[in-house]
């Protein structure tokens, strides 16, 4: 289309005035640390009166024991129903009133409470946030309703939702002795199990000054956001955490399977290798960035190699996803997931794709498939700052992986260092059956069919 | 507790001032070309740029048995098109949407189909965006070699989509409220598989013109910019063409005795999903106000309203339950809709409607009334805070023809409703006997 030449000067102008863009973090961030040892973050924006305020506690599914899993999640509901001044479901009302939007979620490495607010509101969400960091107090009727809440959400996001159980099952598979083999909703058995008392002593356990970190981004003065959360955080007492194991997962010592039937109409595919990830002290380390790039490689835009071969030109699936994120306190698997074309077996899907990661390894990446990664990597940075939430969120997400958020603008530079030979190194290395898992969805007809309606 | 109670307060009774204390940004009217419309807001804090084209195209256009087409015409803009230098393939569209750091994507709804450009605003690079784009929508090949595989690939993914709750129960729920109307139907394998390349290009031909089309623009651009914005993208695109029939009206959803309007679907899946509905109001109502507020206290106040209090806080019987108003330009709905175990769904069923019944008849109360309007003229600023949200504003209003200072008065707007208008356009629009309903799972197992 156009000679490589004006390729290239057109990319180098896109890098300069991009990579000032992107270093621009540092002088518009603020951070803070209580003496009970509660960390604060705070992002100044100023385009808009709003702000969001997000509590992040380094306690998710990935710190809960056997028997008792799903019990983070489960304390993410009854941190909703009252505490010893504010009775229950009078928090989302108080949130309400001031016009806020509220929620909450929890992963395998953490849980996070946010309200976006109009800033003048700020100060109340604060208050209550703060309030239920150590006042929690529920009754064991709340608990039996909100429990079965919590069953109908399994229900609805993994028991009738085949991928969901697909994905369960491979991480099952994948990881031997990692807490990371359990799904963060937990297990039915164990949701059906869950006491009141398995609740109260999570909370007791994990939510604490000096394991949660404050992030607040928006139109906000830090001063005076640092006297805000001193008052009301500041007075919650810092308390002794349970010792986190490391329960590290013993090296794969060769391929694994698991099959899950499950009502569909294609199968699907499911191949993860064990792969690092970015670990805190080492972020020189390329290969993480490296499996980044290879993820964008094979699946970062319509044209990239895995959707380009298998579905335009094989035509052997009907859709191909990959997910790497080297960010996280858990073990890290690279995943290429699948749903099968018309006629095409799960066979010649994987035939596929071993060609096509062969042929990677063997041939490796053109310097141009990766400056084309790289542009919408630096793009990005922009669009990323249109949103508020979406930067609270990843300042969130990289301190409770054990990073700082200073460090976000330095992976940045490093990817960009990031040679194609260090890409097909790492695809040489670890995209191999050692380390390998698969996991088939075996599609099964309902009994039930929609054409047997009646009224 | 105390401190909190009084802080409330104090918010209930500044809450009407929020909306002049911040200056909103004002929408310009671009100038007109060729007949179509142009919009802008500018916002220079970040260098980019968010473009939206609405086209009169969405799926109401699609002929008897051939649903699916509008979508395809869409989404195939992005598998090859002829520029000004010849034939763009498929691969050097995703690569030079790729190299500009751009993101190009494409929506088909009920009423319109939606081209979206994000870009940095520099020149150089919007400069190519655009034209990319205005090449997509002027001059798509619909080859057919690539025609067919995008039928496979939509059949296979319809296939999937019928063993799935959620889209059984959609296409049902829309095949009863809508009846034989343009909406009714929506895609199939069957309907698909009819669809060839000369369907493409005489649905493209028909509908995408400039007098079909509007453009908004947020971002970092002046208004001499944006107006050229608009002349690229539309350069190519004829003004006019064939005369297109006059839309008929959507009759609003008869009475009828429950065994016409409820229908149950069996279904194999632990949960029932239920959902009810009728036709109800468009955008541009001047009943949109007390029906939003009012909505907000029955089912579309998140974790505060009446379904959510009554369904899952008393009785523990789903994880989400809501109701809402979807307001198009031309028609409108009303839903509701919930999932619950299935040897339970006969109760919530009960629940959610009896609730909805309450509603319609005894409206709020003064205390929700007034917790509901606080919420929405309290969050107001959080509606249009940054430049996606600016942009689903600009193109509601332009798509809606609204006022150009919607979002001026709207936390006015909300602020006048009172309690005897909410109860009367609920009871003027909604009623338990026109409701339709359907329940897939195995309710009364």
């Amino acid at each position: 289309m156009r000679s490589n030449l004006l390729r290239i000067c057109f990319l180098f102008l896109l890098y300069a005035p991009l990579s000032w863009a992107a270093s621009s973090n540092s002088a518009d961030t603020h951070e803070f640390l209580l003496s009970n040892g509660l960390k604060l973050i705070v992002r100044e924006d100023h385009r808009a009166p709003t702000v969001a305020h997000m509590v992040w506690y380094r306690a998710g599914s990935m710190d809960e024991v056997n028997g008792r899993t799903g019990v983070a999640h489960v304390l993410e509901h009854m941190m909703f129903k009252g505490t010893h001044k504010v009775k229950s479901g009078e928090f989302s009302r108080l949130v309400a009133a001031v016009g806020g939007r509220e929620n909450a979620f929890t992963s395998r490495d953490y849980t996070a409470y946010f309200q976006q607010v109009e800033k003048s509101k700020l100060d109340e969400v604060i208050k209550l946030e703060a309030d239920r960091m150590s006042n929690l107090n529920f009754d064991d009727a709340e608990f039996l309703k909100e429990i079965q809440v919590v069953i109908e959400e399994r229900r609805l996001r993994t028991e009738d939702n085949p991928s969901s159980l697909l994905y369960e099952s491979l991480m099952a598979t994948a990881y031997m002795s990692s807490p990371y083999r359990h799904p963060v909703v937990g297990w039915m058995n164990d949701l059906q199990n869950m006491k009141a008392a398995d609740a109260r002593d999570w909370y007791r356990n994990w939510y604490a000054p000096n394991n949660a970190t404050v992030v607040i981004a928006g139109d906000v003065d830090p001063k005076q956001i640092l006297k805000a959360v001193e008052k009301y955080y500041g007075a919650v007492a810092r308390q002794e955490l349970p010792e986190r194991k490391p329960q590290i997962e013993p090296p794969q010592k060769g391929i694994k399977q698991v099959q899950v039937k499950a009502p569909a109409d294609s199968a699907q595919l499911a191949m993860a290798w064990k792969v690092p990830r970015l670990e805190p002290g080492k972020l020189d380390d390329p290969e993480p960035y490296a499996l980044e790039l290879l993820t964008a490689v094979l699946d970062g835009y319509d044209n990239a190699r895995l959707n380009r071969t298998l579905v335009k030109q094989e035509k052997v699936v009907n859709d191909v996803g990959v997910t790497y994120d080297m960010i996280s306190r858990g073990p890290e698997l690279f995943l290429i997931s699948a749903s099968m074309a018309k006629g095409k077996t799960v066979a010649q899907a994987q035939a596929s794709i071993r060609k096509a990661l062969d042929e990677l390894k063997q041939k490796g990446i053109l310097e141009s498939e990766l400056k084309r990664i790289k542009v919408r990597i630096l793009s990005d940075q922009i669009y990323k700052r249109d949103s508020i939430f979406g930067q609270a969120m990843e300042i969130g997400t990289t301190e409770m992986a054990g990073f700082s958020w200073k460090d976000i603008d330095y992976m940045l530079e490093k990817m960009q260092t990031i040679t194609p030979e260090q890409v097909q190194a790492v695809a040489q290395k670890y995209l191999v059956d050692m380390g390998l898992t698969i996991a088939v969805l075996d599609p099964q007809a309902r009994k039930s069919e929609a054409s047997k309606e009646s009224k | 507790m105390n401190a909190l109670k009084k802080s409330m307060l104090v918010c209930f009774l500044t809450f009407g001032y929020l909306a002049t204390a911040h200056a909103i940004l004002p929408i310009e009217k671009l100038d007109s070309f060729k007949g179509s419309k142009g919009y802008l807001v500018q916002t220079k804090a970040l260098p980019m740029v968010d473009i939206e084209v609405s086209i009169d195209a969405g799926d109401r256009f699609d002929p008897s048995g051939k649903s699916g087409l509008a979508d395809m015409v869409a989404a195939l803009m992005n598998y090859g098109v002829r520029g000004d230098q010849g034939i763009l393939s498929e691969a050097q569209i995703a690569d030079e949407i790729a190299d500009l750091g751009a993101n190009i994507g494409l929506s088909v709804g009920g009423e319109r189909t939606i081209l979206r450009i994000r870009s940095l605003s520099r020149k150089d690079l919007r400069d190519r965006a655009v034209k990319l784009a205005a090449a997509m929508l002027s001059s798509p090949i619909y080859d057919a070699k690539i025609v067919e595989r995008e039928k496979q690939r939509t059949m296979t993914n319809l296939l999937e989509a019928e063993t799935k709750p959620e889209f059984v129960l959609e296409r049902r729920f829309t095949k009863s409220i809508y009846g034989d109307y343009l909406l009714g139907n929506t895609p199939t394998v069957k309907s698909v598989a009819t669809v060839n390349t000369k369907d493409l290009t005489q649905f493209h031909q028909q509908f995408y013109r400039s007098d079909r089309m509007i453009v908004s623009i947020v971002g970092d651009v002046d208004r001499a910019q944006a107006n050229e914005i608009v002349k690229t993208l539309l350069q190519k695109i004829p003004q006019s063409g064939n005369p297109i029939a006059k839309l008929p009206e959507l009759p609003r959803s008869p009475v009828e005795p429950l065994a016409q309007r409820e229908i149950q679907i069996p279904f194999d899946t632990q949960q029932a999903h239920i959902v009810m509905g009728m036709t109800a109001v468009t955008r541009s109502n001047p009943d949109y106000f007390p029906l939003l507020v009012g909505n907000y206290v029955l089912g579309g106040g998140g974790f505060v309203s009446r379904l959510v209090a009554e369904v899952r806080e008393k009785r523990g019987l789903a994880y989400s339950v809501s109701s809402y108003f979807v307001p198009g330009k031309d028609t409108g709905i009303f839903r509701a809709g919930l999932q619950t175990k299935n040897d339970q769904a006969a109760m919530a069923l009960e629940v959610m409607s009896s609730t909805i019944a309450k509603f319609i008849a005894d409206g709020p109360l003064p205390s929700e009334l007034l917790a509901a309007k606080s919420n929405l003229v309290n969050g107001y600023p959080l509606r249009i805070d940054n430049n996606r949200k600016l942009l689903d504003n600009v193109s509601s209003i332009a798509w809606n023809d609204l006022p150009l200072d919607t979002m001026e008065v709207w936390t006015k707007q909300v602020e006048a409703v009172t309690l005897e208008q909410v109860s009367a356009a609920f009871q003027k629009y909604l009623a338990m006997d026109r409701m339709k309903i359907v329940v897939l799972g195995a309710k009364n197992k």
